[in-house]
């Protein structure tokens, strides 16, 4: 029997990452453009995707959109929610997980999972960069680091500056603040990495935790981050392997089973 | 079929069209009130020969209201105020501006200042309003209201004239509750859109005029066979869910609106005026009757108990709560109504709405979603 190639594009807001899936199961092929919905991100990281796996596009049995920008992508022959497309990719890879926190790079989502792999509820952010990606840039930005290297920082840092404001812009004063008090830098980005975990983790207690806890997005990379968020929420986390093309990987799991 | 398209096109024009039916009601020599949620005694302007005006915002990006209120404020009272401030409302006699929320209590001032030309009737209400103390009080209040609008009328308002307002008003209510149910049973024929304009409508024309076009609109739907409900069932909660994407949005996801408890819709018709009794009472008792609204102080929070019997009683799927965005009462709310569907089992969505916004995507999302879970 020839082999089912599906592949699942998810169109973020600041990035776009696909997948090719071989039976469901086997990623052959995926790609991580930082350009998200409304640009040639997609369409960048669509390319790119089949020339991973060496595949034509000719050779897919279909194609899965999800994310911010699922409706705009015309190739696509199935569109669902990014919550769906990553319950059902952490729970392909990880089917223990019964709660699943993504932060992307404009919003988070947490999302509680059945045992069968069911979505039983979720919860998003409320339009706030706080406890995003977006934090994290903007405050990269004024310390004139790159984003990766935060977690690089953090893991300096012998203390905790905290950082009091929840809203972005007024936490960027705050920073600047800091910085012209020539505070320690290691210390601040703790500080800043524990202001995304406390907003996030907020969001997970509403929805209510239930172990094991996943997490996936760009931010999970932040290793700071994560364990910010274990201390908040009492609870170890695990990273998923494919954090940031999880969505991706559940979009194309989905058009894995439409073929079925 | 055709018929019941024309009349609820009509419908539609009408909602979509305040302003137009506001000049309609000036250049035929009648004068008109505006009306601010939630729950003014209108019917007192009814009774006048006066022509009572709805004011609940608008889809809008405000800007002369800013001047009044913070950014993080009730996008009713916002879009309201700004709309007034713009010269809007030109040509209403006074509006009725009610205390009924926090929000609410500056409007009164706000308005005085931002739009001179046009007077304000305040109306209170007694906090504890179900006690006979509470009662009395707002039933002091509504005679007062009664002075403050014959005085614009320039004539008196008998009480037979405010027990027929009484008795055209209920009849209306009866019929809009009438309609919401046809609405469920015929889905097919009756888009939510349609559904939120044809109720809306009543807000910006006279009560009669709404109540006899939307008895033809029933009278038809009620004589074709109910529908197959194909979507999802869900019930709408919450102050206020006329918002054109919203509707889209929950229209292409395929959620049929079984029943709602918002203010703005079932909420404000449910409960009738008592037509046996002297007719100004009957305007204060209504307002104890009321129930689902955040608005009205109710500390045994009987909003949720019925909630989660409106949602068992038409086999909902789930239910959203649409949050006003910056609603305090609506917020206080949401944590109990939460654990109590939670313990019935019946799967709630909140999504946040003002009327400012521009951008639905991640509505789309959590809607889209919730529908995949239901």
């Amino acid at each position: 029997m020839a082999d089912i190639f599906t592949l699942g594009i998810d169109m973020g807001s600041t990035a776009s990452k696909c997948v090719i899936l071989k039976n469901g199961r086997e990623v052959v092929g995926s790609s991580i453009i930082d350009s998200g919905a409304g640009t040639t991100g997609p369409q960048r990281a669509f390319e790119a995707c089949l020339k991973d796996a060496g595949i034509e596009q000719g050779q897919l049995s279909n194609i899965t959109a999800t994310g911010y920008g699922r409706n705009s992508f015309e190739a696509a022959d199935f569109v669902i929610s990014e919550l769906s497309a990553h319950t059902l990719g952490v729970h392909t890879m990880y089917p223990q997980a019964r709660t699943l926190l993504d932060i992307g790079g404009q919003d988070a989502k947490v999302m509680s999972i059945g045992e069968s792999g069911r979505l039983e509820n979720f919860l998003m952010n409320d339009k706030c960069a706080a406890g995003t990606g977006r934090f994290l840039e903007v405050m990269a930005r004024i310390l004139e680091v790159g984003v990766a290297d935060l977690k690089d920082l953090d893991a300096k840092a012998e203390g905790t500056i905290s950082i009091s404001s929840t809203c972005t812009v007024f936490a960027e004063s705050e920073v600047i603040s800091q910085l012209a008090k020539e505070a320690d830098i290691p210390s601040l980005v703790r500080g800043i990495n524990a202001s995304v975990a406390a907003k996030a983790a907020s969001l997970v207690k509403r929805l209510g935790v239930k172990e094991p806890v996943y997490m996936t997005g760009g931010v999970a990379r932040n290793t700071g981050v994560v364990r910010a968020l274990e201390k908040e929420l009492g609870t170890e986390i695990t990273v998923s392997e494919i954090q940031q093309i999880n969505g991706a990987y559940g979009a194309a799991v989905y058009g894995y089973g439409k073929v079925r | 079929m055709s018929e019941i398209r024309k009349n609820l096109d009509e419908l539609k024009r009408i909602a979509e069209s305040p302003r137009a039916q506001l000049d309609r009601v000036l250049s035929e020599g009648k004068k008109a009130i505006g009306v601010i949620p939630y729950f003014a005694p209108e019917e007192l302007v009814y009774a006048a020969g006066m022509v009572p005006f709805g004011m609940w915002g608008a889809e809008t990006q405000v800007t002369e209201s800013k001047r009044y209120y913070p950014a993080f404020y009730c996008s009713i009272l916002h879009t309201a105020l700004d709309l007034g401030i713009k010269g809007e409302f030109r040509g209403l006699s006074a509006v009725m501006i009610p205390l009924t929320c926090d929000s609410l209590k500056g409007m009164g001032t706000n308005w005085r200042f931002g739009v001179k030309d046009i007077p304000v009737i305040d109306v209170a209400y007694a906090q504890n309003r179900t006690i006979p103390a509470g009662e009395e009080f707002t039933e002091s209040q509504f005679k007062k209201i009664r002075g403050q609008v014959e005085e614009i009328a320039g004539c008196k308002i008998s009480d037979k004239a405010l027990s027929e307002a009484n008795r055209v008003y209920n009849a209306n209510r009866k019929e809009c509750l009438r309609f919401t149910e046809l609405a469920a049973s015929h889905a097919r024929i009756v888009s939510l859109t349609d559904r939120a304009l044809a109720l809306k409508a009543r807000y910006f024309m006279e009560r009669d005029a709404h109540t006899e076009l939307l008895r033809k609109v029933n009278d038809e739907l009620a004589a074709m066979p109910a529908e197959q409900v194909k979507g999802k069932k869900i019930v709408t909660t919450g102050i206020i869910a006329d918002s054109p994407e919203l509707l889209s949005i929950l229209q292409e996801s395929g959620f049929v609106i079984a029943a709602d408890q918002i203010t703005h819709e079932s909420v404000d018709f449910r409960a009738l005026a008592d037509e046996t009794i002297d007719p100004v009472k009957a305007l204060a008792r209504r307002l104890n009757d009321i129930k689902g609204s955040s608005v009205l102080y109710d500390p045994a929070k009987g909003r949720n108990t019925e909630l989660a019997q409106i949602a068992k009683a038409c086999g909902a799927d789930g239910v959203l709560w649409v949050l006003t965005k910056f609603c305090d009462p609506e917020e206080f709310d949401y944590v109990p109504a939460k654990e109590m569907l939670d313990a019935a089992g019946i799967p709630m969505l909140q999504i946040e709405i003002d009327q400012q916004m521009v951008n639905y995507e991640q509505v789309r999302t959590a809607i889209e979603t919730f529908k995949d879970i239901l």
